[in-house]
């Protein structure tokens, strides 16, 4: 039996759909059935770029219009002139990033000695960090070293990171660190 | 000749995996649990979840140096002449759908009450898998919703380096004609794989038997044999079964 | 990178060393497969056949750690059979500079090396200065002391033999490299590099670059297509993250951290504005105090230059504060609080057990990430006692990529705008987002408690950073970072109101009457708009022809996309390879790319980033030598090497307390490890490995080694192996292939394995755990960057 385009759509149409999203559901049967009307065809697109290496791969990210804001597929940017709308595994497998349910989705605290993680809010959490930064800082910053020189640096706190952050983040997160005292400030580029 | 052919490059592969990840991205496809066999290849075969798999294989020289690290991105070849739904019809002829416009072999929910042996079985390149829970069989199908909507299959789409071509069946034939004669100054063992019975053509670099066993249909048989006759070769004991 | 991704397409030669672009720069074979197919030759050299290998037209293995010996050979065998382009060499490099006499080399040491600092005073190595204080020059490059003469003499040990015998590559694959890459000294030919941390990660890491800036000056490789010096930086950002210098001893734009010894901000910019009395020479860091002073306004917009320039924090005159340094203070505990913020130390620092028990010694430490890693858990890691663990930490969950909106700048250095594709999933927040309401809360109590020295916090310009609802904004702050006139300007007859954004960097002052957070980025977001989220694909003819396409985002600096291209043509501006030019003189202006400069052909010398002007083929800057020089690997498997006495480099940058394991020569770790990526990891693994498509395809820890030593150890393929040492012990799967070979050095067997180090104990169980655990914590003298990719372990049955 052969069938026309018609008919196969018709057939097709019979056999249950695929998950439109959600993660890791799925569906054995093909995805015929959206044959004539894709998933993505109504989902919002922005481009964005690979969060991988740094050949700066262009994207497609589709995130659904249902409201749930979930993300659909991702795929490579058919305009980049970079990527063309290539993506290796990894850029491939942005999508599985995103909707992945081993995220951490709330704030997490370990107290001293403590052998589990507990859920805190933002707020609790961003008061004790500051309040711990501004106790570091008071107790160990130092207008002048052992010459006599001025040095107005903050000797007991450091921080690593980030080349995964944005270019505006990165700046204002060095210009954070340089406003408290900090000159021990390092990130990926150095390992 | 009519619908779409894959051309599959081997010569331009560099097994960076973005076809296998990019099929289960598009599909939605859950991995599989997975350990390291002592191969990069993983899954180490295709499954009912895993509908293209990047194989790859080392060549050694004589002294034991490493000569080639062949790979080989496994899908459906989405027969001309289907031997799947060939033997599937014999049960439910809307188990297995031959889409007329792209060429497109389908596994419908309804391959679930066929004999998957005999499926497997009528498939000259090992593809069919079962889900062992449903007994639905599935494989690659060309990302038909895509394809019908003007796009390319995700595994074309995400190809960096021009392996995996998708297009209309002449200028594909075209194109891997024009390929292997480019390529034979490099690699004088080049060869097209089953040109005219498959709508996936690879183009392979070393003699295809050392990328994988089922890389093309049988060499020899196909010496001996017309491809009508392997048909029903292939099919005979179904043949026996319906006599 | 001083080209860009698609001019890969460019080449006539790739030469891929130090990196395995086919695995971990996927979408750069992209461009490796179109020059390919125009006849390019590609080169892959590792000591192991990899996926870029099977694309190579030539592969040739290579012992870790000994490129120098190699890159030596080929700069003797360019100078040996006359292969250098003369013209390019003489115009464009500093070949023809002379050297004064107190340079010496002796033994495998220079002259001026103190043996109890282990440091060189680097004024050994100075050029010979005319009476304008300019350097003296022969340009037949006959004077014997010139630095072209200099280098022949340097080269002379590296013969084939020598270099056959330390490397472990076979004669034949030597000579062959050699003489294809050495055949792009033909003008109209270019030959690329492109390397990655397989070059950076060695304790002469900067050496091994320089050596093949070395051969890419003198064949006139720089600054034309298909040509440069091209690292393959690995992450999306790692770019920008260095621009924007979230590291110890830089500010933004490449502006040095104050020092002690500095007072005030006369002595700073004295101290690093250059000084040069040619002419011709740009000597573009001239600039400098108009880059610090638009600096300091852009993080203290209101303030005094002079009395903002106190509120910075100062180094110590010598301090170094990098990443190894800070883990042994940390081990210490001279630190209280500590921040990873993006990064996982724990698995991805060398010496991974050294960090994680440097991490006990915290009171507090708060990680932002994505999700849970070896950073975050240590205290419940392998061999912790959670009980006895007093650091507090906090876990802050950020948005992933597609969740946020702002600015990455790619290894080609083009800033490419990203848009949010929806709202950050539950109560993950971006970096943007927590960075600001985080300085609010501190502020807030700076402001109404007091405490040390408050003033750089309560005078920070935090309101450039956000929005009318208080909310993180990228484009303010993308805008601050190109930089606003601060008050009316008049520049060349044209007035630019206060609050207008600055059009480039020529506009930048001295005087605090413009801000900037970044020199390099000034161009970036202007009054014509957002330039990096450009996306149109126009471009002239020329520009097509080499595929520039400088409509598309933004490249700094000034959407420069060649760097140094002034040397792709000559002093009349006729391009070197016509068919391919990356700019040239019209007769009256430049087309194609933006040009080093708009000044006249041959007005200005080449290399305008340089005091002189010229391409450094000696770099007395460099805290090791002018000239690289051979040694061996801190952990070594040889006790000599053929060059000289001098086994490693004398100034490498160790730690002495019970957890480096340092262990060199010995029958008990006879075997050399290396370390890498896999395409479907990513770094510590902590974004893939919890990616179940990802981990399908790579799922466990695994040690590559060849046949001949599974033999030896009676190890099968895919059997649960031991790699160890001092240091520690990874349980891996053993990978056994032909695709790693043992090596013939110094008429031994010297057999090598390699690891990912993409795993971690904290997922997936039975993964394995962090390759770092083995690596030693050694640097770098230049940059302090570890030796991770060149050790010594033992492997054995389980």
């Amino acid at each position: 039996m052969k069938l026309g385009r018609r008919e196969f759509l018709k057939l097709s149409t019979a056999a249950s759909a695929v998950a439109a999203f959600g993660g890791l559901s799925f569906d054995l049967s093909p995805t015929i059935a959206k044959a004539n009307q894709l998933q993505i065809d109504w989902a919002k697109e922005s481009t964005s770029v690979c969060c991988y290496c740094a050949v700066g791969c262009g994207l497609i990210v589709h995130t659904a219009k249902d409201g749930s804001g979930r993300i659909i597929n991702v795929e490579g940017d058919p305009d980049h002139p970079i990527n063309e709308g290539a993506l290796c595994a990894k850029g491939a497998a942005i999508y599985q990033l995103a909707e992945n349910k081993n995220r951490i989705l709330k704030p997490l605290y370990r107290a001293p000695g403590s052998k589990h993680w507990e859920e805190k809010s933002w707020d609790w959490m961003l008061d004790r960090i500051a309040r711990k930064i501004k106790e570091v800082r008071d107790e160990t910053f130092i207008r002048y070293n052992s010459k006599g020189q001025e040095v107005n640096r903050c000797e007991g706190l450091a921080s690593v990171g980030s080349a995964a952050m944005d270019n505006e983040e990165c700046w204002i997160y060095q210009a954070m660190l340089r406003s408290l005292g900090l000159v021990a400030i390092e990130h990926q580029a150095r390992i | 000749m009519e619908g779409k052919t894959f051309f599959i490059d081997l010569t331009r592969c560099t097994a960076c995996r973005g076809c296998q990840i990019a099929c289960k991205q598009w599909h939605k496809l859950p991995a599989e649990k997975t350990y390291n066999w002592g191969s990069h290849q993983n899954p180490k075969d295709l499954s009912y979840i895993t509908y293209k798999l990047v194989r790859m294989e080392e060549v050694v020289d004589k002294n034991g140096h490493i000569k080639d690290w062949l790979f080989f991105p496994e899908q459906c070849r989405h027969c001309v002449e289907p031997p799947c739904k060939m033997a599937a019809d014999d049960y439910d002829e809307k188990a297995i759908l031959h889409d007329e416009a792209t060429g497109s072999v389908i596994f419908t929910e309804r391959t679930k009450k066929l004999p998957f042996d005999e499926i497997k079985d009528a498939c000259p390149y090992n593809i069919p898998r079962q889900d062992p829970k449903t007994g639905m069989i599935s494989k690659c199908d060309m990302c038909i919703d895509r394809v019908q909507n003007g796009l390319l299959p995700a595994c074309v789409q995400t190809c960096p380096t021009g392996a995996m071509n998708f297009g209309d069946r002449d200028e594909m034939i075209k194109l891997a004609k024009k390929r292997l004669a480019e390529v034979k100054k490099t690699y004088p063992k080049a060869i097209l794989g089953d040109v005219d019975d498959v709508r996936v053509i690879y183009l392979f670099q070393e003699e295809p038997e050392k990328y994988y066993q089922f890389a093309v249909a049988s060499l020899e048989q196909k010496n001996l044999l017309t491809r009508k006759e392997l048909l029903a070769n292939v099919f005979s004991p179904l043949a026996n079964l319906k006599l | 990178m001083t080209n860009h991704w698609i001019d890969l397409k460019n080449s006539d030669c790739i030469l891929i060393m130090g990196s395995n672009a086919a695995e971990n720069h996927p979408i750069s074979f992209k461009w490796v497969m179109r020059a390919k197919e125009k006849g390019a030759t590609l080169i892959h050299i590792d000591p192991r056949f990899t996926r870029t290998s099977a694309k190579a037209d030539i592969y040739a293995p290579i012992r870790s750690g000994t490129d120098i010996a190699f890159l030596g050979g080929l700069i003797k065998y360019i100078l040996d059979n006359k292969l250098y382009f003369k013209e390019y060499v003489v115009n464009y490099t500093n070949a023809s500079f002379i050297v004064n006499r107190k340079f010496k080399f002796k033994d495998g040491v220079f002259s001026g090396f103190d043996p109890k600092t282990r440091k060189y005073d680097k004024s050994y190595w100075k050029f010979e200065l005319d009476k304008n204080g300019n350097p003296k020059k022969d340009p037949t490059l006959r004077h014997s002391r010139c630095v072209f003469q200099l280098l022949k003499k340097h080269y002379r040990r590296y013969t084939i033999d020598r270099v056959a015998e330390v490397t472990g590559m076979p004669k034949e694959d030597i000579l062959k490299v050699y003489k294809i890459y050495a055949s792009t000294g033909k003008p109209d030919k270019s030959a690329t590099i492109m390397y990655a941390m397989g070059w950076t990660q060695h304790t002469v890491g900067v050496q091994n670059i320089r050596a093949m800036a070395i051969v890419q000056l003198l064949l006139g490789n720089i600054g034309v297509a298909g040509g440069g010096v091209n690292a393959l930086r690995g992450e999306s950002n790692v770019q920008g993250s260095t621009d924007h210098c979230l590291l110890y001893h830089i500010l933004p734009g490449y502006l040095k951290t104050p020092k002690a010894s500095q007072p005030t901000l006369a002595d700073y910019n004295k101290k690093y504005t250059p000084i040069c009395h040619d002419p011709k020479s740009a000597n573009w860091w001239h600039n400098y105090p108009k880059y610090s002073a638009s600096f300091i306004k852009a993080m203290y917009m209101d303030a005094d230059l002079e009395e903002a320039y106190h509120w910075l924090p100062k180094l110590d005159d010598g301090q170094n504060a990098s990443f190894l340094v800070i883990f042994d203070e940390m081990l210490k505990g001279k630190y209280k609080g500590f921040f990873s913020w993006g990064q996982n130390p724990a698995a991805g620092l060398a010496n991974s057990n050294k960090a994680r028990k440097a991490l006990s010694q915290l009171d507090w430490m708060v990680v932002v990430n994505i999700f849970d890693n070896e950073t975050a858990s240590f205290w419940k890691g392998p061999g912790m006692d959670p009980e006895k663990i007093k650091t507090e930490v906090f876990f802050l969950p950020c948005a992933v990529s597609v969740e946020k909106e702002g600015s990455v700048t790619n290894s080609g250095r083009w800033m490419q705008w990203r848009y949010a594709a929806r709202k950050p999933m539950v109560d993950c927040k971006p970096d943007g987002d927590i960075i600001c309401e985080l300085f609010e809360k501190i502020r807030h109590l700076y402001k109404t408690e007091g405490g040390a020295y408050p003033a750089p916090i309560l005078n920070l310009s935090f309101e450039q950073w956000i929005n009318e609802k208080k909310q993180y904004d990228p484009h303010k702050i993308a805008k601050l970072i190109n930089g606003y006139f601060l008050k009316d300007v008049t520049i060349k007859g044209k007035t630019y109101k206060a609050g207008t954004l600055v059009p480039s960097f020529a506009y930048l002052q001295a005087d605090g009457s413009t801000c900037s957070g970044n020199w390099l980025y000034c161009g970036s977001y202007t009054e014509k708009g957002n330039m990096a989220a450009r996306r149109s694909k126009a471009q002239t003819k020329e520009q097509a022809k080499i595929g520039l396409f400088p409509n598309w985002s933004w490249c700094w600096p000034v959407n420069r996309r060649i760097l140094y291209n002034r040397a792709s043509v000559d002093l009349k501006g006729r391009p070197y390879a016509p068919q391919k030019p990356v700019i040239q003189w019209d007769g009256s202006k430049w087309i194609g790319d933006v040009p080093d400069g708009g000044w006249k052909p041959g007005a200005k010398y080449a290399f305008i980033m340089r005091k002189y002007g010229y391409g450094q083929i000696y770099g007395p800057g460099r805290a090791d030598g002018p000239f690289p020089e051979y040694y061996e690997p801190l952990e070594c498997p040889i006790k000599h090497h053929p060059f000289s006495k001098q086994l490693h480099n004398p100034l490498s940058i160790i730690f002495k307390d019970d957890m480096e394991g340092l262990v060199s020569c010995s029958a008990k770790y006879p075997i050399v490890c290396s370390t890498y990526r896999v395409t479907e990891h990513w770094q510590t693994g902590v974004m893939t490995r919890w990616q179940p498509w990802l981990l399908e395809a790579e799922p466990q820890l695994f040690v590559e080694m060849d046949p001949i030593l599974a033999k030896k150890k009676g190890i099968k393929n895919g059997e649960l192996v031991i790699v160890e040492n001092e240091r520690g012990q990874l349980k891996a799967v053993a990978i056994v292939t032909s695709r790693l070979r043992p090596f013939k050095v110094m008429g031994k067997t010297v057999h090598e394995v390699g690891i990912p180090w993409h795993y971690g104990w904290v997922y997936p169980k039975n993964g394995g755990d962090a390759a770092n655990i083995l690596t030693p914590s050694v640097g770098d003298p230049n940059t302090s960057i570890p030796e991770t990719k060149a050790f010594m372990v033992n492997v054995r049955k389980i």
